[in-house]
Parts: C-alpha cells; sequence; structure tokens
C-alpha cells in the first residue's frame, strides 16, 4: 500500500518533468521555435507534421504521457477523495482503470506510427 | 463524538461547499486583496481539472493521427472559431497552471519564500504573507495574463509578432 505522501511527492516529481517536457511539446506549435519547422500553428498541426514528431521523438510524447496522466488522473482523485472520502477504494479503481486504458491508448497510437 | 460535532463534520463534507470552496471561481467568498492565495488555489484546481480533461479528449483524438484522411477531417472539424476559443481558453489554463505550479513546487517543496517562524506579537502577521512567495504569486498572475493575450494571438492569428 502506498502511502499518500509518497504519492504526493510522485506528483511534484512529475510536476517537474512536466514543466520540461509539455514545455517542449508547447514549443512545437510556435513558429520559429517549432523543431517542425512549422511556419504557423495551423501547420504544425498539420499530419506531415505531426507524423515527423512521433518518428523524431517518440520516446518524449510516449515520457509524456505516462507522467501527464500520471499527474492529471492523481490530481483529480484528490479532488474526489476531498469530495468523497468514503469512496476511497472506488475512487482509486476507477482513477487505475483510466489510467490504465488511456495509457494503452496513447502507446498504441505511438506504436502505430513508429511500425510504419 | 457529540451531536453538534456531528453536524459540524456533516456541514463540513456537503458537496455545495465543497464546491464552493474548491472549484467555482464565481463563488469566492473573501476579497482578491485579502487572500490571493485561496484565489490562486481555486484557479489551480479549476485550471487542472479543465487540462485533466482535455488530456483524456486529446489522447482519444491523436488516436487518429494514424489516418492522414481522418485526421484532416477533424483538423477541419477543430478550425472552427468557438473551437479557437476553447484551445485559447485551455492555453491560458495550462499556462497559469504551470507558473502556479512553479510557486508551489518553489514553496511546498523547496521551502523558498515562505519567511522563518517568528513569535506571534501582536498585531501578528504570519511570516509567508511577508514571505517572496506572495510578490511571486502577483508575477504568477501578471505573467499569466500575458501568456494568456500571447497564446490567443498565436492561436488566432496563427503567428506570434516576434
Amino acid at each position: 500500500m502506498v502511502k499518500e505522501s509518497t504519492w504526493s511527492i510522485i506528483q511534484y516529481i512529475t510536476a517537474i518533468l512536466l514543466i520540461l517536457f509539455l514545455g517542449f511539446h508547447l514549443i512545437e506549435r510556435i513558429p520559429g521555435l517549432s523543431p517542425l519547422q512549422a511556419a504557423t500553428y495551423e501547420e504544425s498541426l498539420e499530419y506531415e507534421k505531426v507524423s515527423r514528431a512521433y518518428d523524431s521523438y517518440g520516446w518524449v510524447l510516449a515520457t509524456l504521457l505516462v507522467i501527464g496522466l500520471f499527474h492529471g488522473l492523481n490530481g483529480l482523485r484528490g479532488m474526489l477523495l476531498e469530495w468523497k472520502p468514503e469512496a476511497r477504494t472506488v475512487i482509486n479503481i476507477v482513477i487505475l482503470v483510466v489510467f490504465i486504458v488511456f495509457a494503452f491508448v496513447g502507446f498504441t497510437t505511438i506504436y502505430n506510427h513508429l511500425a510504419g | 463524538m457529540s451531536e453538534t460535532q456531528k453536524q459540524r463534520v456533516k456541514m463540513l463534507q456537503n458537496m455545495i461547499g465543497f464546491f464552493r470552496a474548491s472549484l467555482n471561481p464565481w463563488v469566492i467568498r473573501v476579497k482578491f486583496k485579502e487572500n490571493p492565495e485561496r484565489v490562486a488555489f481555486i484557479l489551480h484546481r479549476v485550471s487542472g481539472a479543465i487540462i485533466a480533461f482535455y488530456l483524456l479528449a486529446h489522447i482519444i483524438v491523436t488516436s487518429y493521427t494514424d489516418d492522414p484522411l481522418a485526421w484532416e477531417r477533424i483538423l477541419n472539424t477543430l478550425s472552427s472559431p468557438w473551437n479557437k476559443v476553447g484551445e485559447w481558453i485551455l492555453a491560458t489554463a495550462i499556462i497559469y497552471h504551470g507558473l502556479n505550479g512553479i510557486r508551489l513546487l518553489l514553496v511546498e517543496f523547496f521551502g523558498v519564500g515562505i519567511g522563518r517562524p517568528e513569535l506571534p506579537k501582536p498585531p501578528y502577521i504570519p511570516p509567508s504573507f511577508k514571505g517572496g512567495q506572495r510578490k511571486a504569486l502577483y508575477a504568477v498572475f501578471i505573467l499569466s495574463i500575458i501568456g494568456s493575450i500571447l497564446s490567443a494571438v498565436l492561436i488566432f492569428t496563427g503567428k506570434l509578432p516576434i
């Protein structure tokens, strides 16, 4: 059984990692700074650019997926536990299931791109 | 536990109180000047909830990037003005949540800007209210507004004026 204080420390560590990884993910959309060399915000979202992002730094997106999902869902879990403290087990199970399902969908997308 | 205590616990756990205390930024019962940390806390929760739900939708939407035609259809749908407004709200939420998150990391995780403990001589002002964290909080609000304006320019015009 993981202590709540341990979850809290992991929440802070994922926050630090998110500043770096999400910061990079957002810079992809800024013309002039984008590693995808997109001339406009819309161009950075085009199929060719998005595909190149998966091919060039799929590991960044995979890491971002895991830490983003953990940080976001653990934050929601904290809010739900404050609202319904008596439903701790149900909330923990629902959050874990959501994490597994969405991590699976995300990893499948990344794998499909890398597999061509 | 006495009956009065039980009633108090029940009152503290009620749902309306929860939403008022943590999720509804429009029902702030304290003045901004008196307690900006509370305003920051509420905004942090609201922006966090927006980002978390968007992340789940984002994972589903990007799963269509395998198919160029499907992705094209999605981009056409998302290019409507209302979706752009949604993107701008999301960008503002990310900017605020990120900047306030850095402040919280410094204050809560590294103990920076909260001052040293002192004897509570009247009129007592907690050291944390006089420390650098409150200045950092105002900086977070100002930088978030600047970031929000820049993100609006980027999203609605496609470029930044730099």
